[in-house]
């Protein structure tokens, strides 16, 4: 029955998404009907509810174990907990382009809803580009991946997968379906991997709502900042999912995958960076246009290209195209996927070309200084569209060209990303540290000296204390040095702006703060963005740089020494198991620190007896303090008598800075978002003076 | 209030470099030109000395052990992992396992990593790693993609390992049900 539901109600939703698209052109374009454009708006919702109850259908066959439909027979199990079954809807490719259809159909919704009134002029084209790609992805779902084809069994005893009942077939019994039933890939049953989808999915979809505006205000012929007003907020919050989709990455990464590292240039990893890239210059460089308008084309450029690099990481993942650990199995959906990606970047290339050649895009002002805050945030994207090319090209230019080109098949390792980003990444924490004390529009260096002074002396005593606590690499010092000072300019600029407010107030000065928060949260927001990715700077150096590594065999009672840590091996608990069936060896050590014990910690390995494949894991025991994380891996122990383990152990110093900074950029995300007062105060005094009616 | 003044003052400033002459902005558009040229020279300098250092040839086992030139080059390989040569010695952490040869671009990699390690007739090449914890991943049939250099000896020394089970995302005809039909 659910399947049933879900493939019609699949259907019938593509169906409305192309009528959306459909009615919506005609209606503004050729009929020049009100009606028929109301009516293409109501379909972008009628899409939203029938893809809703497709994805519902799914989640409760998921929830109530029904495995005659194959996608919940391939990624569940009945001995799996509720929580991973939930999960599971994004477990596999079918099932995930599911939940992405709903996703970015949700997004259409919300944003047509949010905005029908007040840009609607812009709003039929914008539902035709939102519709044409939720279209496009129910139609994967529909026709290539679906995720409602259950299991038949024909006359002759042959087991098939079909949506439809061939005549003749009769289901599998259930109780030999769910003795058989795959469930969700071990790695995947991780807390982080519950939300590192979702969120990656939220950030990749939500950019489709800048580029639909960005689109329409070409189409439209509206090419004032109403598209950027419309979109800010919808591509601050695909921002933030963005990063928190790479910021949970990195941390199941490290829990899981046991090697003590969260980033490891993998090709899937950097497809969902170079999103985030143009993303953020994005964000930067559209601050101009409103300020100055100035950059309209390039603007223009950057939201398509962060779209355009959300397909093609799609795309990239989905089609098997690099290897990875990450990659789906390789699918039928590769050529459509490309061809998507293709025509979405060729359209909207060709709308530019068509409204610069007729002038329309021309800037309002030139660049006058290069020490300007507009020739500052030039610079900022120019070094973030660099790190876009460098990564691109390692990830997959290289491969892709000498593929075709070279005969041969050139693959680029992760030394080749060590040496090409640093510096780049080091430019843009430089521009990080400037940028916020320059002025639009002219050239003040005199200024900028002064309102680095104090960040420099603070930057100056916060590196004393990483030289007293041992740091004497020279790159590892200039590495801080550059980060310390990015985010001590974003602290103190938020610092003298609240006491220059206190003194004309005459408030506290957290009560200063909270108001200047509020009265222009996206300075403020901003900044503490800043802040936060100063801070994960922080714990990339020290964790990149500093990582110590060592492996030893303990027998029981003895202990090791790493850092300033001991290390005692207690005991093996061996085959405990837990209540997903999963069968444990766990370590118990204890933690020393200048002989006293501070913590006791856990590293095992888990086995799945019902897995097929990939069936154990090797889980880390970790110790996390502010200054370091003691990372234990259990490797390797004696089965019969249980009194010798090998454990690999590493040393992460200021790895959790990371995490840390993260929540910061969440906090400074939502600020930058909050509606703040619009009218200016001197208008806001003048009414409260204005004298009230009787 | 002193905020404010300056403020003025900023504005002031600004309107009179708007208002200035183009002689200025042709006095600041050579110092744009060159630095912008300056840091695309820099940046593509960046990228083509990496792909230099970094790159290496993807290839498989037999392209690799076929041609002499290779040896003592670093390359990048893939192969199956033949199950019962996997020999880890965890006290010093060096794993040893053997591959054998899996065509580029198969259509059904699962049957493909299937078939190279039941061949034994396909060509195989030994593997040795060194400081590393043997990955969950490293089994029978898994697909793995190895950094290193093939030496003199005949083994391939690698310094990275990536593995792949490609039936994990897969669904493949349930075989028990198969052979209990309607039970």
């Amino acid at each position: 029955m659910l399947a049933e539901i879900g493939l019609v109600a699949g259907f019938l939703s593509f169906l409305a998404a192309l009528y959306a698209v459909a009615a919506s052109v005609y209606g503004e374009r050729f009929a020049r009907s009100e009606a028929w454009v109301i009516s293409g708006r109501n379909a972008v919702y009628v899409t939203f509810v029938l893809i809703t109850i497709a994805t519902v259908a799914l989640q409760v066959a998921l929830m109530t174990e029904q495995y005659q439909i194959a996608y919940v027979w391939s990624v569940s199990s009945p001995d799996m907990p509720d929580l991973f079954r939930m999960t599971a809807l994004w477990g596999s490719q079918a099932g995930s382009l599911l939940f992405w259809s709903f996703l970015i159909s949700g997004f259409a919704a919300g944003a047509t809803l949010a905005n029908w009134n007040a840009y609607r002029r812009l709003m039929p084209y914008a539902i035709a580009y939102m519709m044409a790609s939720v279209a496009f992805f129910i139609g994967l779902v529909v026709f290539i991946e679906n995720p409602f084809t259950s299991w038949w069994i024909l006359p002759d005893g042959e087991v098939v997968q079909t949506a439809l009942m061939p005549a003749g077939a009769v289901a599998p019994s259930a109780s030999r379906l769910a003795e058989t039933a795959n469930g969700l890939n071990p790695l995947l049953r991780h807390f982080g991997m519950a939300i590192h989808p979702p969120m990656l999915y939220l950030g990749f979809v939500g950019f489709v709502i800048p580029f639909a505006f960005a689109m329409a205000a070409l189409a439209s012929g509206d090419l004032s900042t109403n598209w950027i007003k419309v979109s800010r907020r919808w591509a601050l919050a695909a921002w933030l999912f963005l990063s928190l989709g790479l910021l949970l990455g990195g941390r199941w990464a490290y829990d899981v995958l046991g090697w003590g590292g969260y980033w490891g240039w993998d090709p899937v990893e950097n497809a969902a960076f170079l999103p985030w890239l143009v993303g953020t210059a994005y964000l930067h460089s559209v601050m101009i246009q409103e300020k100055r308008g100035m950059l309209k084309t390039w603007n223009m450029f950057l939201v398509i290209a962060t779209f355009s690099a959300v397909i093609f990481a799609t795309f990239a993942t989905r089609s098997g195209l690099v290897d990875s650990v990450h990659s789906f199995a390789r699918s039928g959906i590769g050529v459509p996927m490309f061809a998507f990606w293709f025509g979405l970047t060729f359209i909207s290339a060709w709308l530019i070309l068509w409204r610069r050649s007729r002038g329309e895009l021309r800037d309002e002002h030139r660049f006058t200084s290069i020490f300007s805050r507009e020739a500052l945030f030039v610079l900022n994207n120019f070094v973030f569209v660099s790190l876009f090319i460098a990564i691109f090209w390692g990830s997959f230019g290289a491969p892709i060209i000498s593929e075709l080109f070279m005969n041969t098949n050139i693959t680029l390792g992760a030394d080749y990303f060590l040496q090409v980003t640093p510096p780049l990444f080091v430019l843009l924490y430089i521009l990080m540290g400037v940028a916020p004390v320059s002025a639009w529009g002219i050239a003040s260096l005199a200024r900028m000296g002064t309102a680095l002074l104090i960040p420099l002396a603070l930057s100056a005593v916060s590196l004393a204390l990483f030289i007293f606590s041992g740091v004497t690499n020279p790159v590892a010092l200039f590495g801080y040095a550059i980060v310390l000072m990015s985010g001590w300019v974003a602290v103190v600029e938020t610092v003298r702006g609240a006491i220059a407010r206190r003194r004309a107030h005459q408030e506290s000065i957290l009560t200063a703060l909270w108001a200047l928060s509020t009265r222009n949260p996206r300075r403020y927001g901003g900044y503490l963005v800043h802040l936060g990715i100063a801070i994960i700077g922080l714990g990339v150096i020290g964790s990149t740089l500093y990582q110590v590594e060592t492996q030893q065999t303990l027998a029981v009672g003895e202990s090791m020494s790493i850092g300033d840590y001991d290390l005692r091996y207690d005991r093996l608990l061996s085959n405990q198991i837990a209540d997903d069936g999963r069968v444990m060896d766990i370590a118990e050590l204890t933690v020393l620190r200048n002989g006293a014990e501070i913590a006791h910690i856990r590293p095992r390995q888990d086995f799945f007896p019902e897995a097929r494949d990939m069936n154990t894991m090797t889980i880390a025991g970790a110790h996390s303090t502010i200054e370091n994380d003691l990372y234990v891996l259990l490797v390797n122990w004696d089965e019969i008598s249980a009194n010798r383990a090998t454990f690999k152990v590493y040393i992460n110093p200021l790895i959790n800075l990371i995490w840390w900074g993260g929540l910061i950029l969440i906090a400074g995300t939502l600020l930058a978002a909050y509606p703040r007062e619009t009218l200016p105060v001197r208008v806001r005094q003048a009414l409260r003076l204005a004298p009230q009616p009787a | 209030m002193s905020q404010l003044s300056t403020t003025t003052q900023g504005v002031a400033d600004w309107e009179k470099m708007a208002g200035a002459s183009s002689q200025s902005k042709r006095r600041e558009f050579p110092k744009f030109l060159i630095g912008g040229v300056l840091l695309l020279v820099a940046v593509g300098y960046l990228i083509i000395s990496g792909t230099m250092g970094g790159a290496r040839y993807f290839m498989t086992v037999d392209e690799l052990v076929s041609d002499p030139q290779y040896v003592g080059q670093k390359v990048r390989i893939t192969g199956a992992v033949v199950g019962e040569s996997i020999v880890y010695d965890s006290e010093n952490l060096i794993i040893q396992f053997t591959i054998a040869n899996v065509e580029d671009n198969p259509s059904d990699l699962a049957l493909a990593l299937h078939n190279a390690v039941s061949d034994p007739t396909i060509a195989r090449l030994p593997v040795y790693i060194e400081g590393e914890v043997k990955p969950d991943l490293l089994q029978h049939e898994a697909q793995a993609i190895l950094s290193g250099e093939l030496r003199a000896d005949g083994t391939f020394y690698a310094t990275e390992l990536l593995l792949k089970c490609p039936s994990r995302y897969e669904e493949s005809v349930p075989a028990q049900v198969q052979a209990e039909p309607g039970i």
